[in-house]
């Protein structure tokens, strides 16, 4: 099996763009990320494209992946359209690595977009509940900020997490996305600020959600044959690893975990040969606090119970043993449903290149994102490895 | 012959009181009404009808029905048989007789006087549903009188109250109170001589040829003051007909109003009891109900959650701006007809092969992935909350959207609903008949049946909880 590495990785900005179109920001995504490719790349060189999507809006339900691969220029190239709701673009990014170590392609393109803001609110909140089990969960009144809710309120009855627990993440969050030059809010915000916020579903408050967002994000996956063709310092995609759930939390054994998280986490460990302790940032899907706290009991960071203490103690801040969302997270950087999973992988891409600017780790080696889709109906985790070209296996 | 052998009746929680009318408007215009009740946003005639009907059930003990009448002079949908969803709801057979009665306020005597007959004609048992919310313009009588409350009634051949006697009259006294078709409100000439005398006439000789010698009056109440006037038609005096008046705290129920007074008088123990409906147009029925034990009854007509004049308005929808232009979850009809066993009587699935508890009952066993079909088992409804949100302004989904802005902020939970032998499968399920933070984990819940959503006009019912009795 050959090995996938990562050679470039770029987004747009993330926020509310009335100038844009999906496929302006998607082409703003596609420009950063062929010019992120250190040693150069001919466009034309891409031969197969993977778009994740939710399609919000219902503006381009059906082809919305050939509907930007053709606008910028892909002409012909065989495009697919990858949709598991939040995670739609992780799991295309997964599809590259897949067709890139089966020996299918050699360089692909795997991005996502998502344009949120042009609708009516209404509008809007039902797009959002589409990914949640509908039948049942929806019609039960929830949302996604609903179902994250109960699964906060499990939690905190369960370990005594709090609500002052769950705010340090937006306060983390927001002084990352402060950093990061395309996150939609940021700015920072105390502790107070964070408690103050107006309730959205209790125990969330609105500094506990994440934005709705327009913006892309594109990486580009490619083969150990032609890696060296494009770097010199490859990052490898070490370990993939994916799970999928039933999609309503009220038909899951507990709610206090992920198990997808869980599987996709395992899995992606053992393919990269490391665990928890070897890594030295993470990207994890907060669409709302609780989801981080979640992830790192999940994702093996603490134990069972310990996430809300974890975040509390400044483990995953910036200086701290493990940082977690040093772009800002969708928290603060925004969460474009279908371009947040290879956003999180830009992120990744910034920090073992050294390019993350003012929130540049010192020397990362290894880092992981964690993309989910829904409240936990599938989940993606990649874990990546700066590497010399010498070590590339052949 | 014909008996009343079980009895239930209900009235929502919240009220408004004359007062409250009386800041609002400068007066209040429903003579002899202290207060009245007012639905919740969740609420119509088939939900609150479903109340009474599972109480009456409950207190006759028994579980089916060969016969079965809904009456309402406000049949949440004007045409469409609502006893399929209701006999639905109360799991009755699909082949009882069925009857929906509407058109007047004397539809819930008539449903009684139908029972009887059906009776006498060989059925074996029946189930007469009188459930009712009036509706007039926000600025006059009928409006300001405007209640909502439930009875039910199981009858048989023979029981501890025989309806001894029954008698009609009617006479034409058009424009005493009328709603024309396709109106959403009733309204009256107001002529105020004329509405008295068809009230006075058709009561008085309905009631003329029988021989009764009443403790009790259960009377039509279109207000608090009327019922008096015929007293002395009935050769009754006012104490009578007070000792069991429900207009004064509940207001007019409509078709439900003189089947609620019946109720409240058989619960109260009364030996001898003269039911006499009116219903503009105008006709009468009276009936002579002797009692000679005891009368199982389930009554659930107290609420103290009162509200002031702008939330009424909010609860029933008046000030609100409907269901929003961007859409909501789609559930077709059809698909949600496939649900309705679960909808309405929480019916779970055991796996053939592993024995867990599966809801919905579909697709794989969630322990041990069988794909044999679920045997079909029912959940009692009874269950503790294992994680639940409040959902704030805003946080709704857009087809609750209407339903917040007219309630408020709810409780979403997610419930371990329990079968007969204390096993538990999760479901979730939206908090009613309490306000959002009476929902904590770990909390005892029961279901009941509320509207859920509107969509394409069709109204979806299925089970929400509330705070366990």
């Amino acid at each position: 099996m050959r090995d996938a590495y990562l050679i470039g990785a770029g987004q747009s900005d993330y926020g509310a763009f009335p100038a844009e179109s999906y496929r302006s920001l998607f082409s703003t995504a596609f420009d950063a990320a062929v010019g992120s490719v250190p040693k150069g790349l001919e466009p034309g060189a891409i031969d197969e494209a993977f778009v994740g999507t939710l399609g919000v809006g219902g503006r381009q339900l059906g082809l919305p992946g050939p509907a930007v691969t053709e606008h910028v220029g892909l002409d012909g190239v065989p495009c697919t359209r990858v949709e598991n709701a939040c995670a739609a673009s992780g799991y295309a990014v997964r599809q590259a690595v897949a067709a890139v170590r089966s020996g299918m392609a050699d360089v692909v393109l795997a991005g996502g977009f998502e344009v949120m803001s042009d609708t009516s609110s209404d509008a809007t909140k039902y797009w959002l509940g589409v990914s949640g089990e509908t039948e049942w969960e929806r019609l039960s009144g929830t949302t996604f900020s609903g179902v994250y809710a109960q699964m906060a309120s499990a939690h905190m009855d369960r370990y005594g997490t709090t609500r002052e627990q769950l705010s340090h993440v937006a306060v983390k969050n927001h002084a990352n996305g402060a950093k990061n030059p395309h996150a939609q809010l940021g700015f920072e915000c105390t502790l107070e600020d964070a408690m103050a916020a107006p309730v959205v579903a209790d125990p969330l408050n609105l500094y506990h959600c994440c934005p709705t967002s327009d913006g892309a994000a594109c990486t580009i996956v490619a083969s150990e044959d032609v890696v060296d063709a494009y770097t010199d310092e490859p990052i490898r995609i070490a370990g993939v690893g994916a799970g999928s759930d039933r999609v309503g939390l009220f038909q899951r054994e507990e709610y206090t975990t992920v198990p997808a998280s869980e599987r996709a986490g395992e899995s992606a460990y053992e393919e990269a040969g490391v665990g928890p302790d070897e890594l030295d940032f993470a990207e994890v899907h907060d669409c709302f606090a609780i989801a981080e706290l979640l992830a790192y009991e999940d994702l093996g960071f603490c134990e069972r119970g310990e996430a809300g203490e974890f975040v509390a103690s400044g483990a995953t801040g910036p200086d701290g043993r493990l940082p977690v969302n040093t772009s800002g997270g969708l928290k603060s950087k925004g969460h474009p449903i279908g371009a947040t999973g290879a956003g999180q992988i830009v992120e990744a891409y910034k920090q073992l290149s050294g390019d993350a600017g003012d929130r540049q780790l010192p020397d990362p080696r290894c880092g992981l994102t964690h993309n989910v889709g829904g409240s936990g109906g599938a989940a993606v985790v990649h874990v990546f490895e700066r590497q010399p070209i010498e070590e590339v296996a052949r | 012959m014909s008996a009343i052998v079980g009895v239930g009746a209900y009235a929502p929680r919240f009220r408004i009181s004359a007062e409250a009318f009386e800041e609002a408007w400068g007066r209040f215009d429903a003579a002899g009404v202290n207060g009245k009740v007012v639905p919740a946003a969740d609420e119509d005639q088939l939900t609150m009808g479903y109340e009474a009907a599972t109480r009456a059930l409950e207190a006759a003990n028994v579980g089916a029905v060969d016969w079965l009448a809904f009456a309402s002079t406000t049949p949440p949908m004007a045409e469409e048989d609502l006893t399929a969803r209701l006999g639905a709801m109360l799991d009755l057979p699909e082949d009882v007789g069925r009857h929906v009665l509407t058109g007047s306020t004397r539809a819930g005597t008539r449903g009684i006087v139908a029972a009887a007959d059906a009776l006498a004609g060989g059925i074996s048992r029946a189930l007469v549903v009188a459930a009712d919310a009036p509706r007039g313009e926000p600025d006059g009588e009928i409006d300001h009188a405007a209640g909502a409350g439930a009875a039910a009634f199981v009858l048989e051949a023979d029981g501890p109250a025989r309806i001894v006697d029954v008698a009609e009259h009617a006479s034409p006294y058009p424009g005493s109170r009328f709603r024309g078709t396709g109106e959403s409100t009733t309204d009256g000439l107001g002529v105020t001589r004329y509405d008295r005398r068809a009230f006075r006439e058709t009561v008085g000789a309905a009631v003329d040829g029988l021989s009764v010698d009443p403790d009790a009056v259960a009377i039509q109440a279109p207000d608090g003051k009327l019922p008096y006037r015929a007293a002395g038609d009935l050769g009754v005096d006012a104490e009578t007909i007070a000792s069991v008046a429900t207009v004064h705290e509940l207001g007019d129920l409509g078709a439900a109003s003189v089947p609620v007074t019946l109720a409240r008088a058989l619960a109260d123990g009364h030996g001898s009891i003269l039911a006499v409906a009116y219903g503009s147009g105008a006709g009468a029925d009276a009936l002579v109900v002797e009692v000679d034990g005891p009368v199982s009854t389930a009554l659930a007509l107290d609420g103290d959650d009162p509200l002031g004049y702008a939330e009424y308005l909010r609860q029933r929808g008046v000030v609100t701006a409907g269901p929003p232009s961007g859409g909501g979850a789609y559930v077709s009809v059809p698909t949600w007809r496939r649900s309705i066993p679960q909808r309405y009587r929480l019916e779970a699935g055991r796996c053939p092969d592993c024995g867990a508890l599966a809801f919905p009952p579909e697709g794989a066993c969630p322990a041990c992935g069988s794909r044999e079909p679920f045997e079909p088992t029912t959940l009692t409804g009874e269950g503790t909350i294992e994680a639940v949100t409040t959902i704030s302004q805003g946080g709704a989904p857009p087809e609750f959207s209407d339903l917040q802005s007219r309630a408020g902020d709810y409780a979403a939970a997610i419930v371990a609903f329990e079968d007969e032998g204390g096993e538990t499968v999760s479901a979730p399920a939206m908090g009613t008949d309490a306000e959002a933070d009476a929902f904590a984990v770990g909390d005892r819940v029961e279901a009941t049946i509320r509207r859920i959503y509107t969509q394409e006009g069709v109204t979806r019912y299925g089970f929400k909880i509330r705070p366990a009795e």
